[in-house]
């Protein structure tokens, strides 16, 4: 398992957002998390890349190690990459830096050798930005290379927000709503990327996603989330006819033929 | 004159917006020939007057480049930098007349207990932002020149006097003329150590803290080090401009030359010229020096047109002089890439018929 996670609970004041919720990943696998507004699903992301502390009693194993109470940079230098939710890109900077960015962990030159500008350091800085200009070139996004990330366009700034996590050279990427607010056609431009990446890097992604489509057509087993308690388990047609998902979704008052139409037709 | 050498070096430099590093000439070499450019212009001033303006124009620039370091790249907002010029001239100025350490001794000296004092005034940041972290940075600043205002070995509220010029080569620099020839060189290098650590990984670690520093940590960017690092950075440039300040003639300081009025003047280089932009801390610099001591008859209505200046900066130029020129820069590339695009969708065309 690349990812193992036992006992996850998280606690704001009186609000259990995660509640002892169990988790396992395989090596190169798809893994969707799904679940109504509210259900955990960010929280949970927030607490593997270690933006929060789980309460007491849990662990979470990355490779082989555990990542339990790590800070969040000592966490993505192991390799575990993520987006978010509202992308969070670095507006100010440009395309080209944000890849800097994504792959910080893995430039290395002393201090000393930033301040004097060295040669060791510009022939280091050439050769990142080289293998960052490919990255850009894979997303498609190669012409913007010295623009303002503020500048691009959502779809584009959606595109960088992966690119970004991807230079960082991840095992493990965790993608939060990669695909919300696109239009039909640019999902799937970033399914298809997204993929890709996948299949070039060998990767294992987590995708949490409201677009059942992207669920059902990307992910090999999908885990669903309700107030923050995992309820099911399972390939994407087992969840389909889960009584209980279909409940947290659609409330309890739907017909069952109706809901499994609305399932089929997403 | 000055002018020139900004175009010079700013081709290599690549504006530092993004500085591009190509081509086979060592980039210390713009800075060489900016060094030498700017040789024979004590000479040209023939009066002491001037003389002094321009040195204390090149303390400037050093203290603005430091502020914009920790503000406008790692966009921490400070009040304490003054604070650290002071710490910086103190210290300087005890470790040459109470130790007898030459300046060569004291200023380095200087640098590392102002970059300490830089590290402490850091570790607020950790958990304040913005309006909270200035009013902490600003209890602190004034918390340093109170007490250096009541300790007597100090000088207190009289002032410290008597500091000893720095000698180069067995020859005093006590006049301003030949003190240009230290601190000259001095800004030269803090600028060119500015653009080689902003434009490099470090560099691009401050301005992701600045941008968000919730995705700089999940990239693998060590938030806490590099605030301190950027404040400790900040604090050396402090230090520097501080310990000059001190050996600088007549030899005195006194702590009212580090006053909140002080912190908005040098904040005002620094938005006037661009906060985030290198060359718009040295434009503002300059242009405030310039204007500060034109204008140095209506003394009282300083601080009004100072106020005033900021505001309109901030309204109608947010990121400063810099900001413009980084504007012009930016839309000639979107022009570029449009035409190259337009050129591509001519050849296709062609293609078809």
């Amino acid at each position: 398992m690349l990812l193992e996670i036992k006992n996850l609970t998280k606690r704001f004041g009186g609000l259990t957002a995660v509640s002892k919720v169990d988790l396992s990943v395989r090596q190169g696998e798809v893994r969707g998390i799904i679940g109504p507004n509210g259900s955990g699903k960010s929280t949970l992301f927030n607490l593997i890349s270690g933006v929060y502390r789980p309460d007491p009693g849990a662990s979470i194993a990355f490779d082989g190690k555990d990542i339990t109470n790590l800070e969040a940079h000592e966490i993505a230098r192991r390799g575990v990459a993520r987006t978010f939710q509202l992308l969070r890109i670095f507006s100010g900077m440009s395309v080209i830096e944000n890849l800097l960015i994504g792959h910080h962990g893995h430039i290395r030159y002393g201090a000393a050798s930033a301040v004097v500008g060295s040669r060791r350091a510009w022939a280091e800085e050439r050769r990142v930005r080289q293998e960052m200009m490919e990255l850009l070139s894979f997303i498609g996004l190669a012409d913007y290379a010295d623009m303002p990330a503020g500048e691009m366009s959502g779809g584009q700034q959606r595109l960088l927000a992966l690119g970004r996590a991807m230079a960082a050279r991840p095992k493990l990427l965790l993608l939060d709503e990669p695909a919300a607010g696109l239009s039909p056609i640019n999902v799937d431009v970033l399914l298809d990327t997204v993929l890709a990446l996948k299949n070039r890097f060998g990767l294992t992604v987590i995708i949490i996603e409201h677009i059942l489509k992207v669920v059902m057509e990307t992910c090999e087993a999908v885990s669903v989330l309700d107030h923050g308690e995992k309820i099911a388990e399972g390939s994407p047609a087992q969840i389909r006819d889960d009584r209980l998902v279909i409940e947290a979704y659609l409330g309890k008052e739907m017909k069952d033929e109706e809901v499994r139409a609305f399932l089929r037709s997403a | 004159m000055t002018a020139d050498i900004v175009k010079n070096t700013e081709q290599r430099a690549g504006g530092g917006a993004s500085p591009s590093r190509r081509g086979s000439v060592h980039p210390i070499v713009p800075w060489i020939v900016a060094w030498a450019c700017l040789l024979p212009l004590p000479f040209l001033l023939t009066n002491a007057y001037t003389q002094y303006v321009v040195n204390v124009i090149c303390i400037n620039v050093i203290l603005a480049v430091g502020l914009n370091i920790v503000k406008g790249f790692a966009g921490q907002v400070t009040v304490g930098h003054m604070a650290l010029a002071a710490i910086g001239a103190y210290s300087s100025a005890v470790l040459s007349t109470k130790l007898g350490l030459p300046f060569w001794g004291a200023m380095p000296a200087a640098m590392l207990v102002t970059g300490l004092a830089g590290a402490i005034v850091g570790v607020p940041s950790f958990r304040l932002e913005g309006a909270y972290l200035a009013l902490a940075t600003l209890g602190l600043a004034e918390a340093v020149r109170i007490i250096i205002s009541g300790t007597d070995w100090l000088g207190a509220s009289l002032g410290y006097a008597g500091i000893p010029p720095p000698y180069l080569a067995g020859i005093a620099l006590d006049d301003y003329r030949s003190y240009y020839y230290l601190a000259m060189p001095l800004a030269l290098l803090g600028l060119y150590f500015a653009f080689s650590i902003l434009s490099s990984d470090i560099g691009r670690a401050l301005k992701a803290l600045r941008e968000d520093p919730l995705a700089a940590a999940a990239s693998g960017v060590n938030v806490r080090k590099y605030k301190v690092t950027a404040f400790v950075l900040s604090a050396l440039y402090a230090g520097c401009a501080g310990s000059l300040q001190a050996h600088m003639a007549p030899g005195f300081i006194h702590p009212n030359s580090y006053t909140i009025t002080e912190m908005i003047t040098l904040l005002l280089m620094v938005v006037f010229g661009g906060i985030g932009h290198i060359w718009g801390g040295v434009i503002g610099a300059i242009a405030v020096t310039l204007i500060d001591d034109l204008t140095r008859d209506y003394l009282q209505y300083r601080m009004v047109m100072f106020g005033a200046v900021i505001v309109l900066t901030v309204m109608f130029m947010p990121s400063g002089i810099g900001g413009l020129i980084d504007d012009v820069l930016v839309r000639r590339r979107f022009k570029a890439i449009r035409r190259r695009r337009a050129g591509v969708a001519s050849v296709v065309a062609a293609d078809d018929v």
